[in-house]
């Protein structure tokens, strides 16, 4: 990566315009991730319509900070109400919470934050350092290269998600059928489209991403609006930490921030799994194991630490291969496509800017998330305690006008509501939504790798088996598969 | 069962679509084979609850996410919802209007008609509703339904 380059970045970032959507954009996400109930992924999405009107590096600015503020600002909820603001920090509340409430809330957020910062660069220095190789490394892949890779991706996802790899499995080609209706992009001839006219444009991305994620977000909390969360007061004090407490911690935040880059760049875990397995791993490694759960440093340390080095881990393969590793990358992916930014490996060469742009971009939103919540996280805190009873109607209001600002009209809102209930159905039946946003997302693109790989081919499948990539990323994705079936088998036979 | 019957619905669509010309797959086989592929795991979750069933096995661990509340609100916060929709795409008035009528009903019902929430509820609505036709029509340059 050339440093003058990124310099560059980063001077166009303090422009007043595009450092006021920064600001603006990791505020917004530390708001809406400490607020329960909302989301990151559903803030990027309902924001996504006004990046609209931004220029494509502003847009992507915006949303990269709302994205890292997002994830950060999960831990003030998990904290002091022991509701984890993003599903990525709730590990945070087995040991934040019991901190709040024996009179250090301001220390439990400290250590957070900070940890959070800390992550967030380790995950940056992997993500500045090994973009460039690995795009180049992809730039020899060929469709079937790339077809075996999302496929697998695919299979990792479904195996990941909560609950069994079938119910996994069919959310993701759930997800990879509803991306296909509309005119086939290959031979211009209308599928799916039940003769309707207005599915021959297919089904748009935000719509379908406003109604999974906001919709279904709104529908639940509806169930128990009248809960009132009962309130801590915030302190000031200990939010810095001192030199003293980084000579304590700072093997554990080095080791939970590298655990969680790791697992960022996995296609399909993102940030819940990796603060999972970082607070597993300091607690397996911890003098004092038993202080775990009841308001241990370390446990918050490694929490938030991991979960924010997910973002620069999952940015890695967004920006160098096109694939997703969560849920906000597929969305990502898809505000990308919508600004007409291809991710992958020629992004390097043909928006060399963008990918300097995220990369400036992910360094300052961090630096700008760790000033705001050590200076106003008192602030902030209080905003979690806003009466959801008015915060869901207007959050409702914007799906709305957010669907309908796409392409101006009402069938998109209607599509956002229809996904909305679709999507509410799913989770009632356990089925999990991750999968299906994004095999929604990489369906298109794996459709076509496949064919344009077999018209070179002419019809002929063998290069999955005889090309090592391919074969490799096939024989994994068998693995992910048979693993929990072999498990299973494992299990009944040893308990009989 | 449902989503068995939505991909066995998209198999018969795609299937009626003719073979590629000039390229091997043609536009039907890819959501052919993921529909076929769907409808194979709704079969092995549904018979896999059958054996559940049969054998008498235990109650799934994990216990349903929403345990607290009433589907009442949400029931009607969609019906509401879908009124305020409805009227926007007959276009009856114009969406600061609905919507402000809209925010206020469900700010009223979600906080229970109690009537403190009245005064903030209509200055909310108002602000939220008017303030973002303005925002969008003005700023932005979108053409709000009408």
């Amino acid at each position: 990566m050339d440093p003058a380059a990124l310099g560059g970045a980063i001077l166009h970032i303090a422009q007043p315009w595009t450092f006021f959507v920064l600001v603006i954009g990791t505020l917004l996400g530390i708001v809406v991730g400490a607020i329960p109930g909302l989301s990151g992924a559903m803030l990027i999405a309902l924001t996504l319509p006004l990046t609209f009107y931004m220029q494509q590096f502003d847009a992507v600015v915006h949303l990269i900070s709302m994205y890292v503020g997002a994830i950060s600002g999960g831990l003030i909820s998990a904290t002091l109400l022991r509701m984890p603001g993003t599903p990525a920090s709730v590990m945070t509340t087995f040991d934040g919470y019991p901190m709040a409430q024996s009179g250090r809330p301001g220390r439990a957020l400290g250590l957070g934050i900070t940890a959070s910062f800390v992550g967030g660069m380790v995950a940056w220095v992997v993500l500045l350092t090994i973009n460039k190789p690995l795009s180049i490394l992809e730039t020899r892949f060929g469709p079937f290269e790339y077809f075996t890779l999302i496929m697998m991706a695919m299979v990792l996802i479904a195996s990941v998600s909560k609950g069994s790899l079938v119910k996994g499995l069919i959310s993701g080609l759930l997800g990879m059928l509803v991306s296909m209706p509309g005119v086939d992009p290959a031979t211009g001839m209308p599928r799916l489209t039940f003769d309707w006219y207005m599915l021959i444009g297919g089904l748009q991305l935000l719509p379908v991403l406003i109604g999974t994620f906001a919709v279904i977000q709104i529908i639940k909390d509806s169930f128990d609006v009248a809960a009132k969360p009962e309130r801590t007061k915030v302190d000031t004090g200990g939010v810095l930490m001192s030199p003293r407490d980084f000579r304590r911690h700072g093997v554990n935040m080095m080791r939970s921030s590298l655990i969680g880059t790791w697992i960022g760049i996995l296609p399909g875990i993102g940030a819940s799994i990796g603060s999972v397995v970082a607070y597993t791993t300091a607690k397996n490694v911890s003098s004092k194991p038993e202080a775990f759960g009841t308001g241990s440093e370390e446990g918050i340390i490694a929490s938030e630490a991991a979960n924010n080095a997910t973002v620069g881990g999952a940015l890695t393969p967004l920006i160098a291969m096109g694939l997703t590793g969560s849920v906000i990358d597929a969305i990502l992916i898809g505000a990308l496509m919508i600004h007409s930014i291809q991710p992958g490996p020629t992004l390097f060469l043909t928006n060399n800017d963008i990918v300097l742009g995220m990369i400036a971009a992910c360094l300052l939103a961090n630096i700008m998330m760790w000033l705001m919540m050590t200076s106003s996280v008192k602030y902030i805190a209080r905003l979690i305690y806003l009466p959801r009873g008015f915060v869901l109607p207007i959050v409702m209001m914007f799906c709305v006008i957010g669907s309908y600002a796409l392409n101006n009209t009402m069938f998109d809102v209607w599509v956002m509501l229809g996904f909305g209930v679709v999507g509410f159905l799913l989770e009632k039946a356990r089925i999990p939504l991750g999968p299906f946003v994004i095999g929604f997302v990489l369906a298109p693109l794996a459709e076509e790798k496949l064919r344009s790989g077999l018209m070179m081919t002419a019809g002929d499948f063998s290069p999955i088996f005889t090309r090592p990539f391919p074969l490799a990323f096939t024989l994994i994705a068998v693995a992910l598969l048979l693993w929990p079936i072999l498990g299973d088998w494992r299990r009944k036979r040893s308990g009989s | 069962m449902g989503r068995r019957h939505i991909c066995a619905i998209l198999w018969a669509q795609v299937s009626r679509l003719p073979q590629g010309n000039f390229e091997p797959l043609g536009s039907g086989r890819v959501p052919k084979w993921t529909a076929a592929i769907d409808m194979v795991c709704c079969l092995a979750v549904i018979f896999a609850w059958f054996r559940q069933l049969w054998i008498g096995a235990e109650k799934d661990a994990h216990p349903d996410e929403n345990v607290g509340g009433t589907p009442r609100t949400a029931l009607l916060l969609g019906v509401l919802t879908g009124i305020y929709v409805g009227l926007l795409d007959i276009g009856m008035a114009s969406l600061g209007l609905i919507t402000f009528w809209f925010l206020t009903l469900l700010i009223l019902r979600l906080e229970s008609f109690r009537c403190r929430v009245l005064v903030p509820a209509l200055i909310t609505a108002a602000i939220a509703a008017f303030g973002a036709e303005y925002l969008f029509t003005n700023v932005f340059v979108v053409d709000l339904p009408k």
